[in-house]
């Protein structure tokens, strides 16, 4: 019986290898979700960031403060800051290219420094809600502090703007006026920054570390395309059926077991084979820890030989090749749905998880999460395990039992 | 070698096959001829293994199929009607996997999978995809599949429906050389030419039942030497049944095989001798002849005598 087994091993290898389009829907289908869902919750910090167009028509000393306040701290975070002409401003915010345009026009500083009336010109993005906002808040907010700034420290920014146009800027009056600029602050500081309220930081207690929202993914991703494998594998018994290879099998004697053993060590090298790449590709991109990979991999090609076990015993159960196909092809979505495939099992409400736990391939799932997840490697108990081998071996005890009770003979 | 008696087989109210028997020895090709749906097929499945008889007995080689079906099963070869081949894998590891489904390895195996090719005539072709063959390849790709463990009984299920005349002839061919070999093959065919041609002996089986067994020429004796009429035309039914047994008492063996108002079949001596007389009766009886067909006696004469329909109805 082993030499068949081996050579019924080597014929549906030879045969499935040759629809190489089978392969790549099996990988492709998840690789595309799994890419979609990877790059929705890895695309970004979360953060928007806006475009603020300005024409510095002034071009002096304090509208380049102005251009440069932008840029600082958190506000940097949330702005970039570009320098353009008038036009180029007006032709990019009339298209939508920015969430703002801000126009310092000439004689900004002058006006300024005199008192008098001056207006610089923002026009924000309609199609924008929350950056053009912070735009404007921040703009009121830097003319607020341009006044103040203007009461306090006037003569010492208009000496600083004599002194740069003169060309008279050297040590000794650098020096000066910052001890100037250094008395004022230090005699209205307690003034302006009254100690009203005495804060208190209080150290957050360590956070619990988070699991990577990605990963938790993974699994049911992985699962996908066993799935998808394991449920067309198992339609090749309706096939041999259909090309009469099976009626003319059961006509020789006491092969079918072989049969049987054979289609599954077939499918164990198939299904390892889709798993091992797609594992390879979560380890890599979530930098999972290599020696879990040889338990992952054992674990998913085992389950999906038990997946494709189950198929085969539940296709041959069906009158017609078209209602086998269409009752587990319809069975797969559910499957998919609550086995963590869609949605991690983790992220799901426990009631729900835990029926998602019960279904099989959601049973391969939660083990394989709690391996990647694990602190070790060869986190599945043996209790899974044996569930396991279980599942398979009765799958394949049916598969077995419905080929011998007639469906090999029609 | 192969014994079946008694063989019923029965579908709720059905009877599909019904008490049927017979033996064929090593080196004899028995035939199994009758129409379409007569249970030839049903009978070979029952002898396959593939269906239970309801009752009866069939032993292949010494060994009981029901009981003793795996020793049974090594002595058979099957060659099914459809064609049932792996189109996807090369014709020589088709070969392999069929000789090691039936036990064969190694060195035997290979050997035997070489000379199949080179019997079926495919050694030219044996790396490549059945797939890539034309319908009378795939057919001997089909037979040497079911002959390459050399069993000792092979059931050959009408091999040749679909086949065209070439590959028909060198089917042919290759089953003489299974008989000659020391195969004892059964033969079933809706074909009586092939059945003239290949059966030493052989059953004629309708509606699951054998109605004549016996070899080609003992059967063909029971026509004696009469040849079959056939008139088109039209036929008043009760006159012309009339008018042709007024005929009985000048022509002593003539016979009504089937008649309606359109086909009347006449079988008798001489037929040639007596068309002007079988002409005049049937004008006598208010009938008219558009068309005859006079055939020398043969199987399928046998059948419309026996049955009273032709073979291919």
């Amino acid at each position: 019986m082993f030499s068949f087994l081996l050579t019924s091993v080597r014929k549906d290898l030879a045969r499935w290898r040759q629809d190489k389009t089978a392969l790549l829907i099996w990988l492709g289908i998840p690789f595309l979700i799994g890419g979609l869902i990877t790059s929705m919750i890895d695309g970004g910090d979360g953060t928007p960031t806006g475009t603020l167009l300005i024409a510095d028509q002034d071009d002096s000393l304090l509208s380049g403060f102005v251009v440069g306040a932008y840029s600082q701290d958190q506000l940097g975070d949330l702005i970039v800051v570009e320098k353009v002409s008038v036009e180029e401003g007006e032709a990019r915010i009339n298209d939508g290219d920015a969430s703002g345009f801000l126009t310092i026009p000439a004689g900004f500083q002058d006006a300024f420094l005199k008192e008098t009336p001056v207006t610089l010109t923002l026009k924000t993005n309609p199609a924008q809600t929350i950056l053009p906002g912070i735009i404007e808040d921040a703009t009121e907010i830097l003319l607020d502090l341009g006044f103040y700034a203007q009461r306090l420290l006037g003569p010492e920014i208009q000496q600083i703007q004599d002194s740069s146009s003169n060309g008279l800027t050297d040590d000794v009056f650098v020096s000066g006026i910052s001890v100037d600029i250094q008395n004022k602050i230090n005699k209205v500081g307690p003034k302006l920054s009254p100690p009203l309220l005495d804060v208190v930081i209080v150290e957050p207690p360590p956070a619990e570390p988070q699991p990577d929202i990605a990963l938790l993914f993974l699994p049911g991703i992985i699962l996908m395309a066993v799935l998808f494998s394991s449920n067309s594998l198992a339609a090749d018994y309706w096939a041999e059926r259909e090309k009469g290879t099976l009626r003319r099998l059961a006509s020789a004697p006491g092969v079918l077991s072989g049969f049987v053993a054979g289609k599954a060590v077939a499918a164990l090298a198939v299904i390892g084979f889709i798993a091992a790449i797609t594992l390879v590709v979560g380890f890599v991109y979530h930098d999972v820890a290599w020696n879990k990979f040889v338990p992952s991999l054992l674990w998913v090609s085992f389950g999906g030989v038990g997946l494709f076990a189950w198929f085969a015993a539940l296709q041959m159960m069906f009158p017609n090749n078209r209602a086998a196909n269409l009752v587990t092809t319809i069975l797969l979505f559910p499957l998919m749905m609550a086995g963590g495939s869609f949605f991690p099992l983790a992220a799901l409400p426990e009631w729900i998880a835990g029926i998602g736990r019960l279904s099989p391939n959601g049973f391969i799932v939660d083990r394989l999460s709690g391996e990647l997840g694990a602190a070790s490697a060869w986190s599945i108990d043996a209790r899974s395990w044996l569930t396991l081998l279980s599942i398979t071996l009765s799958g394949l005890a049916i598969s077995t039992w419905r080929l011998r009770s007639g469906f090999a003979r029609k | 070698m192969l014994i079946v008696e008694g063989l019923v087989k029965q579908y709720g109210d059905f009877t599909a096959v019904d008490d049927v028997s017979f033996e064929a020895g090593e080196g004899i090709i028995f035939g199994l001829l009758g129409p379409n749906g007569a249970g030839k097929s049903t009978a070979i499945n029952c002898i396959s293994g593939l269906l239970a008889p309801t009752t009866g007995r069939i032993a292949v080689s010494g060994h009981d199929i029901v009981k003793d079906g795996k020793a049974a099963r090594r002595s058979l070869g099957v060659v099914p009607q459809e064609i049932a081949l792996y189109e996807d894998l090369p014709a020589i590891d088709n070969l392999r996997y069929w000789g090691m489904a039936y036990g064969l390895r190694g060195k035997t195996l290979e050997d035997r999978v070489s000379d199949v090719l080179g019997h079926i005539g495919l050694a030219d072709r044996a790396k490549d995809l059945p797939k890539e063959f034309s319908g009378g390849m795939k057919r001997r790709l089909n037979f040497g599949c079911g002959v390459v463990h050399k069993p000792k009984v092979l059931l050959l299920d009408e091999p040749t429906v679909g086949v065209d005349p070439q590959s028909r002839a060198r089917l042919f061919d290759l089953v003489e050389a299974e008989r000659d070999a020391g195969a004892c093959v059964l033969y079933t065919t809706h074909y009586m030419e092939e059945a003239e041609r290949l059966c030493d002996s052989l059953a004629i089986i309708d509606r699951g039942k054998i109605i004549a067994k016996g070899t080609v020429a003992e059967l063909k004796s029971q026509l004696g030497a009469r040849d079959a009429l056939q008139l088109s035309g039209n036929f008043p039914v009760d006159a012309t049944k009339s008018a042709i047994a007024s005929l009985s008492s000048s022509i002593t063996d003539l016979e009504i095989l089937s008649q309606d108002e359109d086909t009347l079949m006449l079988t008798l001596s001489l037929a040639s001798q007596h068309l002007p007389g079988i002409f005049d009766a049937i004008s006598g009886a208010g009938g008219s002849v558009s068309e005859t067909s006079l055939r020398s006696p043969n199987l399928e004469t046998l059948f419309l005598l026996l049955t009273g329909k032709e073979l291919r109805q």
